[in-house]
This record gives C-alpha cells, structure tokens and sequence, in this order.
C-alpha cells in the first residue's frame, strides 16, 4: 500500500486552516465531480480529494494523521504501524457518516477501525450500506444475466486487527431491470458492530452504450434504415431485435421519422416496455448516370416540392 | 479469501424502500429525509410519513443531494436546484442521443 499525501493531493501546506482546506477541497470537487467532470481519471481523483478533505478537516483525525505522515512521502510503501493513533482520541462521529465504499484501502486500513473502536457503547450497529454501479447489456435485461462484482470490506480479526477482505460476488441480474433502477443485496454491505446486522449493497444499474439501440424506461428504440421505395410503396423486413427476428411491415407512403411499434418487445415485465423502429429514409446517390436518369424522371414526372406548405 | 456464490436481489421499485432503510442507504439521519421530502426537495409531493416509500430515482436524487449539501456546504436549496439542472441535462442528453447528436 502506498502512502497518500493528502495535503499534495489538495495543494495545500501543512499550516492550512480548516477554511482553506475547504476552499481548497471546493476549488478541486468542482473540476473532478463524476456528474460533470470530463477528466478521465475524475472517480479516482474524487475519492482522493473526498478522503484528503474528511482526515483534514476533521482536526483529531489531522493530528494523527500529521504524526504519523512526518517520516512518509506520496508514494511511499507503507503499512501503518500497530497502534500507530494511540493516544488519539477519536468522537468516533465520522466513520459512520460517510460511505467507506468510496474510499481507498489507505483510507479505510488507518481510519476503519476507529469508529469502530469509539462506538463499543452501541450495541447491535447496522453495518453501513454500499452503493456500486454494475454495467449490463441490453441484452441481460432481456434475458437476465449473472455479473461478478468485487467489493473490498475492512474485517476485523480475533485480535482486533483490521484488515480488507476481497469479496467476489456472482449477482444475479433479473430479468426486465431498466436504467437506473436499483438491485438490492440484503444483508452484503459492510459489516455490523456488537453483533448488528450487516448493510445492504445496493447495485445501481447502467446499461453499456449500444449502437443499435436506445433506451428510455422500458422502451426501447432503433433506427430502421430504409430506401425512398420501400417507404413510399411500403415493404415487408426481417429486423433483428433484443428478443429475436421479427418480420416488419412498413406501411406505404411511410416518411422519415415515422415510429413502428411493436407492442410489448421493449423490457420484459409484467408491463412489459415497447420497441420502436425509428423510420430513416436515406436516398441512394446520382452517382451513375442511371440513377442520375431516374432522378431527373422524378424531378420532370412527379409534381413535389418538399418546401410547399400543405 | 474469496467467495464465489450466486447472490440474488431485489429490484428496487417492484420493492420499495421505507424511511428508515432509505436514509441508511443514503447514510443520513432520517429528519435528513423528512426534511427534504416536507421541503418538496424530495419524493412524490406526498407527505403522509405512513405512505413514505422510495424507488430508485429517490435513491440516486437524494444520494446527489447529499453529496452536494456535504462536499460543497451547499445549502439543501441550492444542492436540490443542482440536482434539477443535473436531471434536466440528463433529459437533454437522452434527447441528443436519440436525435443521433454528440454531445461531449
């Protein structure tokens, strides 16, 4: 484990008050929030920046943190040391309000067990919960699916050590889950304190970008790329879709844009989503001198100006 | 040690999640949620604690919400008029998306 610089991480210095800290801590979570930030590594860094700003602000957690950091560097291999807060006293308040899932291991093996250590007076403490965000295909929400996820959870030993258990979890995505929505695991968020029941992991579901397809709610939409006959004279397809070949009829004197819906070929539920094929003419080009005679017989035969108001 | 099993859920909004289970997944207090929900910050507009159930667009709000309100020390109004602007740029981008634009 590497040795986490927090004050390099925010840019500050060791004498920074807590304001600038903040201002600091702003200045940053402005640049790298995941909701806005185009910044590739913009998770990393804000769990660097969220972590830096909970030791340093919090002024106990700071003054171990500043003895312990003295004969460290950023980078530096490091295992702290037993004990290494004794003589700190700790409220014990901030362990538990913020969600050591997002945090990293250098984080969670210093500060872990302390609220744990200051809590001993609450019995039965339900272990907090953890959120992840879980990418599927459309496809798994068609069909279901099973997704690995790993979860890393501070443990702690019959001697009171602390240390992080890599949890591999085989989840069972069900069938008919749509953006957004939630998968809840009772019981496999981190664990309790004084015999209290462990948290809930919480899946947060996104499905991977398709090209073929988009998604809103259970809906579900694809482009249906057709040529100028096929719409004005109608036509019968065979269409792939998310649950199999479907045969599609376009109806004549069809225009682009126009939606076909097959009714209940969106997500599978008990009200199952529809599918819509999106109407795309596209014309073919002038580039033989064939298609610019058939061109020019249309422009003469058929009386159409696509300016005129109807 | 790793464990390999297969682990089955619950779909959140088939099974909603009531006030206290709500504000332990968002890892706040529950007049935290009260609160926000009486404010209109919140849920569906229904104020009867009784019927207080949340889905998964609740849990990601109210997660956004106190991220806000805890990484920015934005008070509730200003994170809860961020979270609108995030949802309607959402919208937005779904629009582009389907209209086939870029938007980055």
């Amino acid at each position: 484990m590497e040795f986490k610089d927090y004050y390099q991480i925010l840019g500050i210095d060791r004498a920074t008050a807590i304001p600038d800290i903040k201002k600091a801590y702003r200045k940053l979570a402005r640049k790298y929030h995941p909701d806005i930030s185009k910044e590739p590594d913009a998770a990393l860094r804000m769990q660097e920046i969220n972590e830096a700003k909970a030791v340093l602000t919090d002024p106990e957690k700071r003054a171990a943190y500043d003895q312990l950091g003295e004969h460290y560097r950023a980078g530096q291999e490091f295992r702290p040391p037993p004990d290494w807060d004794a003589g700190f006293e700790f409220s014990g308040r901030n362990y538990e309000d913020v969600d050591l899932g997002e945090f990293s291991d250098f984080f969670t093996d210093l500060f872990s067990h302390v609220g744990r250590r200051s809590s001993r007076s609450h019995h039965h403490m339900r272990g907090l919960d953890r959120h992840a965000k879980v990418f599927i295909d459309l496809r798994d929400a068609y069909d279901g699916a099973t997704r690995a996820v790993t979860l890393h959870a501070p443990q702690t030993d019959p001697q009171g050590n602390v240390y992080l258990q890599q949890h591999n979890l085989q989840v069972r995505i069900p069938k008919g889950i749509t953006e957004g929505q939630h998968i809840r695991l009772v019981g496999q968020g981190h664990p309790g304190a004084g015999g209290g029941e462990s948290g809930d992991l919480y899946l947060e579901i996104h499905f991977t970008p398709n090209p073929d397809y988009r998604v809103e709610g259970k809906d579900v939409f694809a482009t249906l790329l057709v040529a100028p006959w096929e719409a004005a004279l109608g036509t019968s397809l065979t269409m792939p879709t998310p649950s199999g070949h479907v045969q599609l009829k376009v109806p004549k004197g069809s225009q682009s844009g126009r939606k076909l819906r097959l009714k209940g070929r969106g997500i599978p539920s008990s009200e199952p989503g529809d599918l819509y094929f999106v109407l795309n003419v596209v014309l073919p080009p002038a580039n033989t001198e064939k298609a610019r005679q058939l061109y020019e017989s249309m422009a003469r035969d058929i009386p159409f100006n696509p300016r005129q108001k109807r | 040690m790793v464990e390999n099993n297969i682990v089955d859920g619950e779909i959140l909004d088939e099974a909603t999640l009531t006030l206290e289970e709500f504000a332990h997944a968002c890892a706040v207090e529950r007049q935290w949620v009260k609160e926000r929900v009486e404010s209109g910050m919140l849920g569906d507009g229904t104020h009867y604690v009784s019927q207080w159930r949340f889905t998964s667009y609740d849990l990601i709000r109210a997660r956004r919400l106190r991220q806000m309100e805890y990484d920015f020390d934005a008070v509730p109004e200003l994170a809860a008029l961020v979270a609108d602007l995030f949802e309607e740029i959402e919208r937005l981008k779904g629009r582009l998306r389907a209209a086939g634009l870029p938007f980055h």
